[in-house]
């Protein structure tokens, strides 16, 4: 009786530790935040490159986007803001053509150019629509400035 | 091979233990608790010395202010349908917390929307607190079209360029920062507030305690949610020599700390709607809690400081 | 020094650590958090408690409080990051370096706790020689 127990034991304790060792060390890779913030920094951001200097008129290119799954640029004139984003979040068109936003969603939301851009949208409730038309060439980022973490970006070509 | 006998301890008795060893394990069972309990109370009496809550209390000297955020008014959602509402009892817990806090400080989104109406309202709340003076620092809902105009004509008095300022109470430096008003998806401070800061704690001594408000955090909590300041470190570069810093920030809606070096910040929680935690989701919107579960999101928090202690004493409260 | 009694003492160091991070977590921030606060007081003063009797004694019952400890410890750790523990969640192995040397040394301390059962001698219950 007494082997027959010990011998059970060691497997069973073995197996109780690796399986709880194992969840532990899973858990804790897989609910990492998605971007790592740096444990050491308490300042810039590691993801998110410089902003635009004040005075500058158009963002140089490399300004992140809010779509990191959806970096194909669509050729469209209407964004639609639902679910806290701007879809899609690339648009490209002709100098010329006049975009139009809708806010789908139940929050407000704004139609910003970031810092020097030439667009700016009052604040937008559900259902309203907003429109620019885009004259020059270049490329615009743009974010919602209620909730700033919803960024996108229209590039105007010739 | 062993048999049953051999098992059995000397008192007799099945597989198992004898009384011998049965008292054996209770001694040291009872030894360990004894140990627990002491070492217990070693470890909580480290954080603070035994009689420092009742001394705050009535030390003249002793400074104690409330912070609270992001109350919202204006906000219409499931996730909190009465944010006025909140905001009123969380003002009547600061008036009954049983003593006057010399200032409350309120670290932005105090508005949803930046209506004249909305100002006009959460001017009017805030006055209802008793206490001596109402700060408040802007929150990014509160310069939604006007790049923080409205919100510097109801608040903003006394206030330099975008609305930043400083004051000391009780031999404590505080700074109230604005990072809410670059178009930008993270805080950012400027080249003139940073110039702000460089001058402001040029002429104290190190061992002046310092505390710095903010909305959005001063430290990369989550980027990927804006929830940081890009130029945040060079404003705490100039705070490094200083034995005591801390940062009080809300914007996130949730209690967080992190200490890095001689600053420490604290998130604070909002009087109005939960904000999923960093990575939980696919952004920091309003999150709808199970019924009865949205009262212990929300909350306030009472900071004290007893001259000569090393640290803030901060103790986050649930909304009453 | 016989293996038995090293890895005794070596999980006993573990527990301590163990407890030295869930202390100055403590300290430094998660005592005001309702229940988690209070729990993590407990499992560090647990933690120094077993382990400095552990260093004396192998009892079973020490030992089995040690395991129950740094099991314990590794529970929170995986509920928290899972399901809650009553509302309270954190993410990933932050706060970092605390929560990465928690879950190893809660790890170490139970694998240590284990040896005994490779030796079968040892594993007699009544008979046990280093009691």
């Amino acid at each position: 009786m007494r082997q027959f127990t010990t011998s059970l034991a060691l497997p069973a304790v073995a197996a109780g530790i690796a399986t709880l060792a194992g969840a532990a060390i899973a858990v804790g890779i897989i609910t990492s935040p998605t971007t790592a913030a740096e444990p050491g920094a308490a300042g810039p951001a590691p993801v998110v490159a410089e902003q635009a200097m004040p005075g500058m008129s158009m963002p140089a290119g490399g300004s992140p986007t809010a779509a990191s799954g959806q970096d194909a640029p669509v050729a469209t004139n209407a964004v639609a803001i639902q679910n806290f984003a701007f879809s899609p979040a690339i648009v490209t068109v002709k100098a010329g053509t006049t975009i139009t936003w809708t806010n789908r969603d139940q929050d407000s939301h704004t139609v910003t150019a970031m810092p020097g851009g030439p667009f700016h949208s009052p604040t937008l409730n559900t259902g309203q629509p907003y429109q620019y038309t885009f004259t020059t060439p270049g490329r615009f980022d743009y974010l919602c400035t209620i909730h700033p973490f919803m960024t996108a970006t229209v590039v105007v070509t010739p | 091979m062993t048999t049953l006998e051999s098992a059995h301890g000397p008192e007799g008795g099945p597989v198992g233990m004898s009384r011998r060893q049965l008292l054996r394990h209770t001694a040291w069972f009872g030894a360990a608790v004894v140990l627990t309990v002491t070492s217990g109370e070693v470890i909580s009496h480290l954080g603070t010395p035994p009689a420092a809550a009742a001394a705050v209390a009535q030390d003249p000297h002793a400074l104690r202010f409330v912070q609270i955020s992001d109350s919202h008014l204006g906000f219409h959602g499931p996730a909190n349908t009465d944010v006025t509402g909140s905001f009123s009892r969380a003002i009547n817990q600061v008036n009954t917390l049983g003593f006057r806090p010399d200032f409350v400080m309120h670290t932005g989104d105090l508005t949803h929307l930046s209506t004249p109406a909305q100002f006009d309202q959460v001017r009017q709340m805030l006055g209802g607190l008793r206490t001596g003076q109402v700060f408040t620092v802007p929150g990014e809902h509160d310069s939604v079209d006007d790049h923080g105009q409205k919100y510097r004509a109801a608040f903003g008095s006394g206030t330099r360029g975008d609305g930043w300022y400083s004051f000391d109470i009780k031999g404590v430096h505080f700074i109230a920062l604005v990072n809410t008003l670059a178009l930008e998806k993270l805080g950012h401070l400027g080249t003139d507030q940073l110039e702000f800061v460089r001058k402001d704690v040029a002429g104290l001594s190190s061992d002046t305690p310092i505390v710095v408000f903010s909305h959005i955090p001063l430290f990369a909590m989550y980027p990927t949610w804006g929830w940081g300041t890009d130029d945040a470190t060079q404003a705490l570069s100039y705070l490094r020599r200083f034995s005591s810093v801390t940062c009080l920030n809300g914007h996130v809606h949730q209690l967080f700390t992190k200490t890095d070096g001689n600053v420490t910040f604290y998130s604070a929680t909002t009087t109005a709607y939960p904000l999923p935690h960093p990575g939980q989701g696919p952004g920091p919107i309003p999150l709808t809690l199970p019924a009865g579960q949205l009262g212990p999101a929300l909350g306030i928090r009472d900071v004290s400081y007893q001259p000569g202690q090393h640290a803030l004493a901060i103790r986050d409260r649930r909304l009453a | 020094m016989n293996p038995i009694l090293l890895a005794r003492v070596t999980a006993a160091g573990c527990l301590a650590g163990s407890g030295v991070i869930h202390a100055q977590l403590y300290l430094t921030g998660y005592r005001t958090i309702p229940w988690i606060g209070p729990a993590f007081l407990l499992q560090a003063s647990g933690s120094f408690a077993v382990a400095l009797l552990l260093l004396l004694s192998s009892a079973a019952v020490l030992r089995l409080a040690a395991a129950a400890i740094a099991a314990g410890a590794l529970v929170g750790f995986i509920a928290s990051r899972t399901i809650g523990v009553l509302g309270f969640v954190e993410y990933g192995l932050l706060p970092a370096p605390q929560a990465l040397i928690s879950v190893l040394v809660e790890i170490g301390a139970l694998a240590l706790l284990a040896v005994p059962f490779l030796d079968r001698t040892a594993a007699r219950p009544a008979l046990s020689l280093s009691r």
